[in-house]
């Protein structure tokens, strides 16, 4: 989409976040209440169809748009499948499939379809108990294909996350696809597309938490002065600011690769890349937000939690620090030394 | 909620900085082995003239200045892609580069038409080269509250003084020094300005500083009742607050800020092999891409200078994140060299190379400014001062 049409989408999706994706709605889906109501509203905007072309009835938005997208719901901890039906959505349409309604989640991981069965289990499926539809990246005799199920197929075991969101184990048992066709992309290539996902989900929950940080010190008064006036505190919220800044460079870097690179292959190094940095940051980012709001920031009572207990769990989602990092780092290590720094610069595994 | 957006919007280095790269990958492809190396530790604090000369002769050092004045007229980024290319590969740039970096750039921004042709044609050529006259044993970080003064005489000033920390006085031909020219110790920001003082004038005396290494790279320099011609003051008189922050601004934004040990990296790459164990791959990993994340960064404030902007808030937020990068590298480093490397002799090798750089590792978030200098500049940035 062009830039302005782009632009518009962001500040309105954005606005509708801030506006309706209150304390309310994220508390309420932790004790297991569906926000029907906020999902509807996000379909009809047209959210998880944002990268799905025009001719499937989508948006017809890049890999960027939604990316951008995402960001913004990360800002604000938005408590349903956004990334993972979208993510789904693309998948389906990329497999000459067409998109259904509803929400939805991606399973990736140890799963085939035979005679145009599913089969396979998947642990910490992300808002499993909710989804109505699966949609998985399977091994189908060799050849890597995209499977749809309905829930009534699958048996779903609820396993909250630590951020309470509905996540749980998939198992399907010869589960009847209500669609399956060949995957545009690699199995390895969904899970790097989740990943970047996540990585720009979490850019969002951590400037969100260093705006949140910077604005209370600036209010809480001790010893007769507001805290932002502490030398000791101004310097652990420049630091926390280079970790979010670093976090949002990284995500938004590969999320660019990812885009000009196209589907099936792009920014593969620099999602690999963000998705390590974002996981590595999170720690810090969390600790020193904790540190500075005190007492305060660690009620249920105070938002804070939100962004930081989804950053605790989104940085192990789709592959942690240790599972991005060894990829990186073999790649580095079988390439050799001299091959390290035109490595760097191209944003590229050596050949 | 409204506090500024800390955002670097990823850049591309445009296609002739990425042609260029090539060039300047060939050149020092021809050119490095056939150098004798003084120090097997290269960066930018290792000096050869006759490199700098070569690279001169390339038109490689000031790239971005006009070509009257022996520059190329080229980009902003393509001085980039040669900085980091210098960086990544070793090369010993140390003669030239605080020339190249930021005295040249300020002769050309605030110098006298006299000054700037007498000076970057050889600065260009790789044949003259700069110290920073910035701290004295009362001046670090506090910049401003300089003791050195120039006192106003017929035909010029009488200046008297002590700078310290001068890194390559003893080789170099110049040293653009900050001294006090009006007012009081206590007038901060106020009278200072900038001299171009040539290191052989009578009255300037150089001494060592030995640094913890057993390295001398720092100098003391003394002036006493040290006559220097009023054509040799930089700008105007009183500006020198002005200008002075103008040059810490390029001595922060760019990338030997988190490439200055990029051979500790390289080493360990080595040493640990090509099918390291997977605990090991993975902290090498997470190494890489954190040096990858700071180059976009770095490069986003490249393209935000070459766009008119100045990042200084930017600039200060990249050199924080990457010198504490290059201080934890020695120690992640020589932690899995002893569990993970493949050989004996590597090890000691290796060893020596980490022990090295980490002896170097304090300085790193010291000179340019230091952490707490820059988080100053963040929180202010922040709106929290």
């Amino acid at each position: 989409m062009d830039h302005d049409t782009r632009e518009m989408l962001l500040d309105t999706a954005g606005r509708f976040f801030a506006e309706r994706c209150g304390k309310d709605i994220v508390n309420g889906v932790e004790k297991g209440v569906w926000p029907a109501d906020f999902w509807k509203e996000i379909e009809e905007m047209g959210l998880p169809l944002t990268a799905v072309p025009e001719d499937k009835g989508g948006v017809g938005g890049t890999i960027a748009d939604l990316m951008a997208v995402l960001r913004l719901a990360g800002a604000n901890a938005v408590p349903v499948p956004l990334a993972e039906t979208a993510l789904a959505n693309l998948l389906v349409a990329a497999a000459g499939g067409t998109p259904g309604p509803g929400p939805a989640t991606i399973v990736l991981g140890n799963l085939s379809v035979d005679n145009g069965r599913l089969s396979g289990k998947v642990d910490r499926v992300p808002f499993a108990s909710v989804a109505d539809r699966f949609v998985a990246v399977a091994n189908s005799g060799g050849k890597v294909v995209v499977a749809v199920v309905d829930k009534a197929n699958a048996k779903v075991t609820a396993a909250p996350s630590h951020a309470g969101e509905p996540y749980g184990t998939v198992a399907f048992d010869k589960a009847a696809c209500a669609f399956s066709g060949a995957s545009a992309v690699s199995a390895e290539r969904a899970l790097e597309l989740a990943a970047l996902a996540r990585a720009m989900q979490m850019a969002g929950a951590a400037d969100k938490v260093l705006a949140t940080t910077v604005e209370y010190s600036k209010q809480r008064v001790q010893f007769g002065r507001s805290i932002s006036t502490f030398q000791a505190i101004q310097h652990m919220l420049a630091e926390l600011a280079s970790c979010v800044a670093a976090t949002i460079a990284s995500a938004e870097a590969a999320s660019r690769d990812a885009d000009e690179g196209g589907l099936t292959d792009g920014g593969s190094f620099s999602i690999a890349a963000a998705k390590t940095q974002a996981s590595d940051f999170a720690q810090r980012i969390c600790a020193i937000s904790h540190q500075s709001m005190g007492a305060m920031g660690f009620t249920h009572e105070h938002i804070l939690h939100h962004y930081t207990r989804r950053l605790w769990v989104w940085r192990r989602d789709f592959g942690s620090e240790s599972f991005w990092g060894e990829k990186i780092g073999a790649a580095v290590a079988k390439a050799g030394p001299q091959a390290l720094w035109p490595a760097l610069t191209s944003s590229r595994y050596a050949a | 909620m409204s506090i500024p957006k800390l955002e670097f919007p990823p850049f591309h280095l445009p296609p002739e900085a990425e042609a260029l790269r090539g060039e300047v990958r060939q050149f020092l492809k021809e050119t490095l082995p056939g150098l004798k190396s003084e120090d097997r530790f290269s960066s930018w604090n290792t000096r050869s003239s006759d490199f700098s000369k070569a690279l001169g002769k390339r038109g490689w050092i000031g790239i971005t200045w006009p070509k009257q004045y022996g520059g190329s007229e080229r980009s902003f980024l393509d001085r980039y892609v040669v900085t980091e290319e210098l960086l990544g590969n070793g090369a010993p740039a140390g003669a030239h580069w605080v020339a190249d970096r930021q005295s040249g750039p300020l002769l050309l921004r605030f110098g006298s038409e006299e000054q700037r042709q007498a000076i970057l044609p050889k600065i260009t050529a790789g044949e003259c080269y700069f110290s920073i006259g910035m701290s004295e044993p009362d001046s670090g970080s506090d910049l401003a509250s300089v003791r050195t003064r120039a006192e106003p005489v017929p035909g010029g000033f009488r200046v008297n003084g002590t700078k310290v920390w001068t890194s390559g006085a003893h080789h170099n031909h110049y040293c653009i020094t900050l001294v006090r020219t009006s007012g009081q110790h206590g007038d901060r920001h106020k009278g200072l300005s900038q001299l171009l003082v040539d290191l052989k004038t009578p009255g300037v005396t150089i001494r060592p500083i030995i640094n913890l290494a057993g390295r001398h790279d720092w100098n003391e320099v003394t002036f006493s009742d040290c006559f220097i011609p009023e054509e040799c003051l930089i700008g105007n008189e009183g500006d020198g607050w002005l200008q002075v922050t103008s040059e810490l601004a390029f001595e922060r934004s760019g990338p030997e800020r988190f490439m200055q040990n990029f051979h500790v990296l390289r080493e360990l790459v080595r040493v640990l092999g090509r099918q390291p164990a997977g605990r090991a791959t993975s902290i090498l990993g997470r190494i890489v891409a954190r040096l990858w994340t700071l180059r976009q960064m770095s490069v986003a404030v490249a393209g935000m200078m070459q766009g008119g902007k100045s990042p200084a808030i930017e600039a200060a937020l990249v050199k924080d994140l990457g010198t504490i990068y290059q201080q934890d590298l020695p120690e992640i480093a020589r932690v899995l060299a002893e569990s993970d490397a493949t050989t004996e002799d590597d090890m000691a090798d290796f060893l020596d190379v980490a022990q090295y750089a980490t002896m170097m590792a304090p300085s790193y978030t010291i000179q340019g400014g230091t952490t707490q200098v820059l988080r100053g500049i963040v929180a202010r940035g922040l709106g929290l001062r």
